[in-house]
């Protein structure tokens, strides 16, 4: 009896760890949980890069806001500023577009902005505070709000062609 | 070119391993004992061709042929000659060659040891090591092919990664636990060769035994480098983070330490056979695990290459070498059946169980968290972290009762103990452990708690104590108690030849460590433990922190030091550029020591990384570091923000791999040789002692 | 002392992320607190390091959270609280000990116990009951074998 007992329980053992291990593939360890889906999006007050002024999220009460969280020293981020300038023009009179730089000075953002040229308001966060109050896990990220100020979803990866945003956006139009 | 060259001699090593595990197995299996020569050439084959192979790809790497892909993927014209050799193992496809390679030295040493004696084991060993061998040959051959040639070639590439090339510890670092990893291949082939054979004498027992022991002398070595380098390199002043990575060559590291003890039991007592058997395959297993942890991307972790397909294939592997062990086991049971009884736990014997039961629990710990994030993520789609916090709940009540046995197995006799005798025997080794406490006690009272920033009251001090100084505190009286205890079971054989046999000091050690070689490295050997716990312990309970921005000329004061900011410096080398913060540390006693330039607390800035890399400025000392790091600078003011810490004790973690090393060489000195050979070696161990 | 001009190509054309300075620390206390906190909570960015640990730049502004949040006189579940509700359990280095966690937790000390248990039952039962073991499977000792001798010796010590 023991004989068979030992290698059975052993055998499932070993048959529960390579499960494991394999269910492992499907995932990625770098993906860090978002859990603001559906959540109300915490109102924020940072100033606009080029005209100095304060803006709020609830300003925008009652339209769809995007918010990218960005970087000049983020490559992907550079890369998808024109994706984004093509999308807010697309949508320019539906929905509201803003990106927040992420810990960045304020004259490496100015100069790559003077550059590369911008539509949207940018907002500068000097402590990181909204990052972190919308779970931000790197960038650049992508938040969708609609008209209720709620968290449609997030997108944690770079976009590489405006239309990829058009089921989001369509998502918070409604 | 080069990569036809290499490509075939990867393939040469692939038939040559198959040949091997096919005839040695079968013939093994069949007891045709003619066929070994045969088994043997085909392993030194392996063995030749995989150094050729390695050593075209370092050619390749020095003549940055960018038309093999592995070149292309980690070389860059940029980078200095040494880390242009050790990208050789700097990204994945690399290492599982150069794993390759140590793999060939293995099966070479192994098989040129044994090669006129032992032959019924041989075979079958080797058949079992080649088989291996056929597996990551294979890898390399395939699914992890670092000689795909391109076509079109780059004109330069983005050179090995930054972490890599900041220290020279990461020369050294990887190859040691490399050496560790793949050594555990060896005894896991003795082991398994003798239970295919069913004939489990004593013949196999010293082999498997000294085999066991290099790998493990190179994973402790690996271990220690690797929390060197991250104390050294990553500015945080942290050496051990129980990273994942880390986990994987702890756990083989635990096994193998079990099984060295456990081996002791089955030569004294002929029992616990399977148990150590078993510990032997496992090790091995863990430290396949452990490499599937690091290569798969399955792991999130500092040590993780980028993401790659040979997960599935290691799984594979993983899955069919337990299934083997457990059949062969099973299978072969019947022979490992005990010859003695426990008769107390109480005895030299039931010390060591209950030692190979902590170092199991513990294992289990470290894989149990290790996994768990998997677990939870496959039953309840939840992700969670298994992080510091819980592992040192964990493992620092267990650790500290290893401790504590370290210092009681080697007080009880094999067999029954007499409790007058053991109560007498414990009596002075336990009165010097409380003693050191109060001393202790008063600096942590009166010097340490105003420093560290705590309050010199009494209630913030009892208050301190219970939230876990208590374990620092138990750590240095058991550590004294253990160190008591292990000197004088290594002087007391000496000091008996001294009365009776009327010889001087050093003779009479020399003879009674010759005697005993086992027995005194391996206690060598605990000594080195004993220094790395108590450092651990007074690192982490007792380091001072401070952070400060200062302009130039102004100092910060951290514990009894200060660190004088004397302006930033810059400079620029082929692969990278940086900025320093030149410092000076000023000791209580006026003492000033300049760190300026490459020798400063920096940040370092490389073509491939976005984020600048720092390096802390570490002053060593023996009793303690004092740690500096930069934070931010600012050229236009000429400020700096610093982190700086004190670590008491933390070098002797370090400090603790010559005894480690001379333990373990004394220990595998073979029996036969002239005891003047060994002279040579014990003097050191002697000076320990009398001062 | 001038202030450094940066003169270095890949800092002025690549962009890297600054490294900027942290809130400044709560009376000793509270800042105690803080880095308590941090310890247990995981940096959003790194590889499993504490966000008290890590030099990153989003683990010192997650860190500023929580010193932003002891200073408002927030509890230590609070803190947990607000940042589980972002990251997930994820964000705790310590896992909660409730549900399927608690495997994590009773796992290793159910085996040390029936490792225990099972160590002092061997050293009860009478060595009479103990079968004689089989007879080994290994030929005799030959005296050409000189491994075998050897390990005999080593026996002997």
């Amino acid at each position: 009896m023991t004989r068979v007992l030992g290698p059975v329980i052993a055998l499932s053992v070993i048959g529960l760890l390579v499960f494991v291990l394999a269910k492992g593939f499907g995932s990625d360890p770098h993906a860090v949980p978002f859990m603001l889906s559906g959540k109300k999006a915490t109102n924020f007050k940072i100033k606009r890069l080029d005209t100095d002024e304060d803006v709020t999220l609830e300003q925008f009460k009652g339209q769809p806001v995007v918010i990218n969280f960005w970087a000049t020293w983020c490559g992907p981020c550079k890369m998808e500023h024109p994706v984004l300038e093509d999308a807010w023009r697309r949508y320019e009179r539906q929905v509201v577009f803003l990106g927040i730089v992420f810990e960045d000075t304020e004259a490496n953002t100015k100069r790559f902005l003077a550059e590369n040229g911008h539509t949207f308001p940018q907002l500068f966060d000097p402590k990181s505070t909204v990052p972190v109050d919308y779970g931000v896990s790197g960038v650049p990220e992508t938040y969708f709000i609609t008209r209720d100020g709620v968290i449609k979803g997030k997108v944690a990866a770079p976009f590489s062609d405006p239309r990829q945003l058009d089921p989001l956006i369509g998502g918070i139009l409604q | 070119m080069n990569s036809t060259l290499g490509y075939g001699l990867v393939l040469l090593g692939l038939a040559c391993a198959a040949f091997a595990a096919v005839v040695g197995l079968v013939t093994g299996m069949t007891r045709r004992e003619g066929a070994l020569v045969w088994v043997q050439r085909a392993v030194y084959g392996f063995a030749a061709s995989m150094l050729l192979s390695n050593l075209v790809m370092v050619k390749a790497l020095l003549e940055h042929d960018f038309s093999v892909k592995y070149v292309a993927q980690v070389g860059s014209k940029a980078t200095p000659t040494i880390f242009t050799i050790v990208s050789l193992w700097s990204a994945l496809e690399g290492s599982i060659l150069f794993w390759g390679a140590i793999m060939g030295v293995y099966l070479f040493a192994f098989a040129w040891t044994y090669r006129r004696e032992h032959g019924r084991y041989m075979q079958l060993a080797l058949g079992v090591m080649a088989a291996i061998a056929v597996f990551f040959a294979f890898l390399i051959a395939g699914p992890a092919n670092p000689w795909t040639a391109l076509s079109n070639p780059p004109l330069d590439g983005p050179g090995p990664n930054p972490l890599l090339q900041n220290h020279p510890l990461m020369i050294i670092h990887p190859p040691m636990l490399y050496l560790g990893y793949v050594g555990m291949t060896v005894p896991f082939g003795i082991a398994a060769g003798a239970l295919l054979r069913g004939e489990l004498g004593d013949a196999w027992l010293v082999p498997l035994r000294k085999w066991t022991l290099v790998p493990w002398l190179f994973l402790s070595v690996g271990i220690i480098l690797g929390s060197w380098w991250a104390y050294a390199v990553l500015g945080w002043g942290g050496y051990w983070a129980w990273d994942p990575v880390e986990n994987a060559s702890f756990m083989p590291w635990l096994t193998a330490t079990a099984f060295m003890h456990s081996t002791m039991v089955l030569e004294r007592k002929k029992s616990l056979k399977l148990w150590t058997i078993a510990l032997a395959l496992g090790s091995f297993v863990l430290t396949i695990i452990g490499t599937f942890m690091t290569r798969s991307g399955v792991f999130n972790s500092v040590h993780s290459f980028t993401q790659s397909d040979i997960g599935p294939t290691f799984l594979v592997f993983i899955a069919i070498i337990l299934v083997f062990s457990v059949l062969v086991l099973t299978v072969r049971g019947h022979l490992l059946v005990a010859e003695s009884h426990l008769e107390t736990v109480v005895s030299r014997e039931g010390s060591i169980l209950v030692n190979n039961l902590v170092f199991v629990a513990l294992t289990f710990t470290v894989l149990l968290g290790t996994l768990f994030p998997l677990v939870t993520e496959a039953l309840q789609q939840k992700k969670i972290s298994v992080g510091e916090p819980y592992f040192n709940a964990m493992a620092l009540p267990l650790g500290l009762l290893m401790l504590f046995l370290m210092g009681v197995g080697p007080m009880l006799p094999w067999g029954k103990a007499d409790p007058k005798v053991l109560t007498q025997q414990a009596l002075i080794p336990g009165l010097l452990g409380l003693v050191t406490l109060p001393p202790v006690l008063a600096w942590r009272y009166a010097v340490w708690a105003p420093l560290g920033g705590g309050e010199k009251t009494l209630p913030a001090f009892f208050a301190a104590l219970r939230s876990g100084d208590w374990m620092a505190l138990a750590t240095f009286g058991v550590g004294t108690f253990v160190t008591v205890v292990t000197l004088r079971e290594m002087f007391l054989p000496a000091q008996q030849r001294m009365a009776e046999q009327k010889e001087t000091l050093l003779t009479a050690l020399v003879v009674s460590a010759s005697r005993a070689r086992r027995r005194f490295g391996g206690y060598v050997v605990h000594l080195g433990i004993v220094a790395i716990v108590v450092a651990v312990a007074a690192s982490s309970a007792y380091r001072v922190a401070a952070e400060k921005t200062l302009k130039a000329g102004e100092a910060m004061q951290v514990g009894e030091y200060q660190v004088r900011f004397d302006g930033l410096a810059q400079g620029k080398e082929p692969h990278r550029e940086w900025v320093a913060a030149n410092v000076t540390v000023i000791s209580p006693t006026g003492a000033q020591w300049q760190h300026h330039a490459v020798e400063a607390p920096r940040m370092n800035y490389y073509e491939r990384s976005n984020d600048p890399i720092g390096s802390p400025l570490v002053h060593e000392m023996f009793f303690r570091d004092v740690y500096v790091s930069l934070r931010t600078y600012d050229g236009k003011t000429q400020s700096a923000t610093f982190n700086a810490w004190v670590f008491p004790l933390v070098g002797w973690i370090w400090y603790s791999i010559p005894l480690l090393v001379l333990g373990t060489l004394i220990a595998l000195w073979p029996q036969r040789k002239p005891v003047a050979q060994v002279k040579a070696e014990v003097p050191q161990g002697a000076a320990t002692g009398t001062t | 002392m001038t202030a450094l001009a940066v003169a270095l190509s890949l800092v002025l054309s690549q962009g890297y992320a600054p490294q900027r300075q942290g809130l400044d620390p709560l009376e000793a206390e509270k800042e105690a607190r803080v880095m308590r906190l941090g310890k247990q909570l995981r940096c959003a960015v790194c590889q499993g390091v504490s966000i008290a640990d890590s030099p990153a730049s989003m683990a010192r502004a997650q860190l500023d959270k929580v010193r932003e949040l002891v200073a408002e006189g927030k509890s230590d579940e609070q803190i947990n609280a607000y940042f589980i509700e972002r990251y997930g359990e994820w964000v705790l280095l310590e896992p909660t000990k409730g549900g399927l966690n608690a495997v994590l937790w009773v796992g290793p000390l159910a085996l040390l116990g029936v490792g225990l248990l099972v160590i002092v039952l061997q050293s009860r039962r009478r060595p009479a009951a103990l079968v004689t073991a089989p007879a080994e499977a290994a030929p005799a000792p030959s005296p050409d074998d000189a491994l075998l001798a050897q390990v005999r010796a080593d026996l002997e010590k």
